[in-house]
């Protein structure tokens, strides 16, 4: 059996925060006596990856995602629980073990912003120690992989967001490191550069095989990249498992949403199509099984004809998904 | 109408409590770092350098350091960056001269920052034995010459801020300005003090007329009559200073609509 | 150690890289350090139309202190002021999280990494009212020019964990700035020797703002005023002082990353 790469038992994270409501009297209360919280950032999470793998954390915003992703990659202490990541303990951030994992936040920078991206390069070529040859190597390797050709040589602060994220990528991952945490990293991006970034992460997990662990409450990214997923919901780690299961057992269904022009929506009767899960001024919102949502939409299409305004199919917000998870029996599937 | 700004500045200024007092710690700063240097110079000359005996040097930094604080005037800064963050237009559309915002908030610091900074001048005042020559008389004048002076202070920063219209650089103008007034306004060196051709300078110029002045008189360090002519002084820069900043005001807003605000 | 040297280099060679394409700003900047500068000077030498020993410091000596300040406080504007602010705005946003990922001591990384590559004028200038100055010194031994760059090393160091102590309250309260800015405020005092100041501000300005000792000591060495017994007890000091900022800014570190204490 080979070794995990990342071994998590029992992960604790708890955060003591002060509460204040609003208004003068308050805010002079608690001058004197401060009202504290415990918060369970992460309540006690259990699980392992193997080498190469891609897995994706899922969960709604405040799940506990980013939070576990800072204990592996070294910046939090956790209040109870392990975790190895390659051996090490990452909290105690060995230079060893910094050289060989790299984390990437999605809507943070590390770059220096008034340089050229190749300019930074060099800096971390230093600090990294990265011999020579195998630099040029990487940096001609990932200037390809993300087209980076036309960018490197441009200060930072004249890049877009898209071409920025792209050379924070190159920068995070140009000391090679086997293990790669990615938070959030196509957030705020448009569709078409967030199709570009999946490639590119997906291509070199195959090239170089380093294991990504990846957060999301995107399910685009977690579904183009990820055979595994990690579903984390207040702290609690509601599923692990492949992710084709979890999409289809935990929420087989789409929804429908089709605008009306003539702002008849109240009195159409649509419930031939799907169940209707809500209706406002000229919108209605059903609810169909995934097999036969293509038939619907398009049967919705034909027979509403020119009364149709608009229409969109959507997979069920996360947040549902991940409801149908809580309130079902907690499954948990092992890799 | 001022009273409604009055009101909200009065708000606004308890938000930045602490940077009120930090800012008036630098008019403080300064005259009492010259001050001990003086204080030493005399020393060795037997106590005292032409008219000033340690004491005089005490009471004229601290009559310094009052109307510093008085006179405090940081338009230049807060204006280039109105401008520059696009923040202006909007003040412009209103009808309400921008320069009335600054007036208010200018005046409710100083009114927040004179009690503390009164503390600190009587302790420093009995650290160093200070000696006052004040009579009532000149009492009587200091109000009207910090008043002119503070305006003086006002409408050349305003001057100077207006700059921000065509450049940004003000930063640059701004140091030369400040430099300037380094030399003649009366920090380095009580006004009678400096050697000849920089008092005769500094007498031209108007940064004496804004901290050496008023401050000489609150002392009581000039007579009547000369305390007069000084005054006269202030007006007539404060006058030139008035319009100039009208004029360069006119002008660079038209350019800079010109432009696009 | 070579390795950090090296990074130095690095992260200075991308500034200056950076600060060459502003030729006209680069212009600018030098200028006013030179007007500053010279400004100063001037001062001194109107303090000195007066006598020609204050407080045991003769005209030279005093140029060599002036020089000393503005080498001081050019170091400060060189490195430690530019990354401190960094530092306080990696915190505010969050990013200083990669500064911990990295093989290097985080310390490093933070307090030297961004350059201000122009205020190496302010410190060139200083160097040179030091040179004034000295050619007005007699005789200087091979003691005295041996102990004046350890002096000033040590000025330089004292400096450096203060305002490490003092950024280390960004861990706890963020917003800092006001702290800082009254840190500079009191290095103003810098300009000139320590024991002209009144008792209190005296050991204000050898403990807690250690600029007095950092800039009057290494002047005091070069004008042969300084035993080895002072020299050794500054090396001790600075040595102590900077172990003692480092374990206190580790300690906001694990705070900061939420380490049992």
């Amino acid at each position: 059996m080979t070794e995990a790469v990342v071994d998590v038992r029992e992960l604790r994270k708890t955060f003591r925060v002060t509460e204040r409501e609003e208004g003068l009297a308050a805010t002079l209360r608690s001058f004197v006596k401060r009202r504290r919280k415990d918060v369970n950032a992460v309540a006690g999470i259990t699980f392992r990856i193997d080498p190469g793998e891609i897995v994706g954390f899922l969960g709604p915003n405040g799940a506990g995602k980013t939070t576990t992703l800072k204990m592996l990659s070294g910046l939090l202490h956790p209040s109870a629980g392990e975790a190895r990541v390659l051996e090490f303990v990452p909290w105690r951030r060995e230079n060893a073990y910094l050289k060989r994992m790299t984390l990437l936040m999605g809507n943070r920078s590390q770059l220096v912003w008034d340089i050229p991206a190749a300019d930074s390069f060099r800096v971390l070529q230093e600090i990294y120690r990265i011999p020579e040859q195998q630099f040029r190597d990487t940096v001609k390797e990932l200037t390809e992989l993300l087209e980076l050709q036309e960018l490197v040589h441009k200060p930072v602060r004249n890049l877009s967001l898209g071409e920025r994220m792209k050379v924070e990528f190159a920068a995070g991952l140009i000391h090679s490191p086997s293990v790669a945490f990615l938070d959030e990293p196509t957030i705020g991006l448009d569709i078409s550069m967030q199709v570009r970034i999946r490639r590119f992460v997906a291509e070199y997990n195959r090239r170089t095989g380093a294991t990504i662990l990846l957060t999301s409450h995107y399910m685009d990214d977690v579904v183009a990249l990820c055979k595994r997923v990690i579903v984390i919901h207040r702290g609690r780690l509601l599923y692990d498992g492949p992710l084709a299961d979890l999409a289809e057992r935990m929420a087989p269904y789409k929804l429908i949403t089709a605008t009306l022009h003539d702002g008849a929506a109240s009195s159409t009767d649509l419930d031939a199509y799907g169940t209707v899960v809500s209706r406002e001024e000229g919108r209605v919102t059903l609810r169909v099984d995934r097999q036969v949502a293509p038939e619907r939409t398009a049967r919705l299409v034909n027979d509403l004809g020119s009364r149709l305004a608009d229409i969109s199919v959507e997979d069920p917000p996360i947040e549902e998904v991940i409801d149908r998870v809580f309130t079902s029996e907690q499954t948990v599937v092992s890799a | 109408m001022y009273r409604a700004l009055l009101v909200a500045q009065i708000q606004a200024a308890s938000q930045y409590r602490v940077q009120s007092i930090l800012w008036m710690l630098f008019s403080v700063i300064r005259p009492v770092i010259f001050l001990a240097a003086w204080v030493a110079v005399a020393n060795s000359q037997g106590g005292q350098i032409g008219a000033y005996d340690v004491r005089d040097f005490a009471a004229y930094y601290i009559c310094l350091s009052l109307v510093s604080n008085l006179t405090m005037s940081w338009n230049a800064y807060d204006f280039e960056f109105e401008v520059r963050m696009g923040r202006l237009s909007p003040k412009l559309l209103r009808p309400l001269h921008p320069i009335h915002y600054s007036v208010v908030e200018n005046l409710v610091w100083k009114l927040t920052t004179i009690v503390p900074l009164g503390i600190i001048l009587v302790f420093v005042s009995l650290t160093f034995d200070a000696r006052f020559r004040t009579t009532p008389a000149h009492l009587l004048l200091f109000v009207p010459s910090v008043l002119l002076a503070a305006a003086l202070a006002f409408f050349s920063g305003w001057v100077l801020a207006t700059l921000a219209f065509w450049t940004t650089r003000v930063h640059a103008v701004s140091t030369f300005w400040d430099r300037a007034a380094f030399i003649f306004a009366g920090q380095i060196a009580p006004l009678a003090l400096l050697p000849g051709p920089l008092q005769a300078i500094s007498l031209a110029l108007p940064f004496g007329y804004i901290l050496g002045v008023p401050a000489e008189i609150l002392r009581g360090g000039v007579s009547i009559p000369t305390a007069l002519q000084l005054m006269a002084g202030q007006a007539i820069w404060l006058v030139i200073f008035y319009f100039a900043f009208h004029r360069v005001w006119r002008v660079g807003v038209r350019q800079y609509s010109a432009v696009g605000a | 150690m070579v390795r950090y040297l090296r990074l130095l280099r690095l992260f200075f060679r991308t500034e200056l890289q950076y600060e060459l394409e502003y030729r006209l700003n680069l212009l600018l900047e030098i200028v006013q350090t030179i007007v500053v500068t010279s400004t100063s000077v001037a001062a001194v030498l109107v303090l000195f139309s007066y006598t020609t020993v204050l407080n045991g410091w003769d005209l030279g000596a005093m140029l060599v202190l002036l020089g000393c300040f503005y080498l001081v406080q050019g170091f400060g504007e060189l490195v430690l002021q530019p990354s401190f602010e960094k530092f306080m705005e990696h915190v505010r946003l969050g990013t200083l999280d990669f500064a911990l990922l990295k093989p290097v001591s985080a310390q490093f990384l933070v307090t030297l990494r961004n350059f201000q590559v122009v205020q190496l004028a302010q410190m060139g200038l200083g160097a040179i009212v030091v040179a004034v100055g000295l050619s007005r010194i007699p005789s200087i031994g091979v003691a005295e020019a041996i102990g004046f760059p350890i002096a000033l090393l040590c000025g330089f160091g004292l400096i450096y964990a203060l305002l490490l102590a003092l950024s280390t309250f960004a861990f706890w309260f963020v917003r800092v700035d006001n702290l800082m800015a009254l840190y500079w405020s009191f290095m103003d005092a810098g300009r000139f020797p320590v024991d002209v100041y009144p008792g209190w501000l005296r050991v204000t300005l050898s403990s807690a703002v250690p600029i007095g000792v950092a800039v009057t000591i290494p002047a005091q060495v070069i004008a042969g005023r300084l035993d080895p017994l002072g020299l050794g007890l500054l090396v001790l000091g600075t040595v102590a002082a900077f172990v003692l900022a480092s374990w206190f800014w580790r300690l906001g570190l694990r705070s900061y990353t939420g380490a049992s204490a």
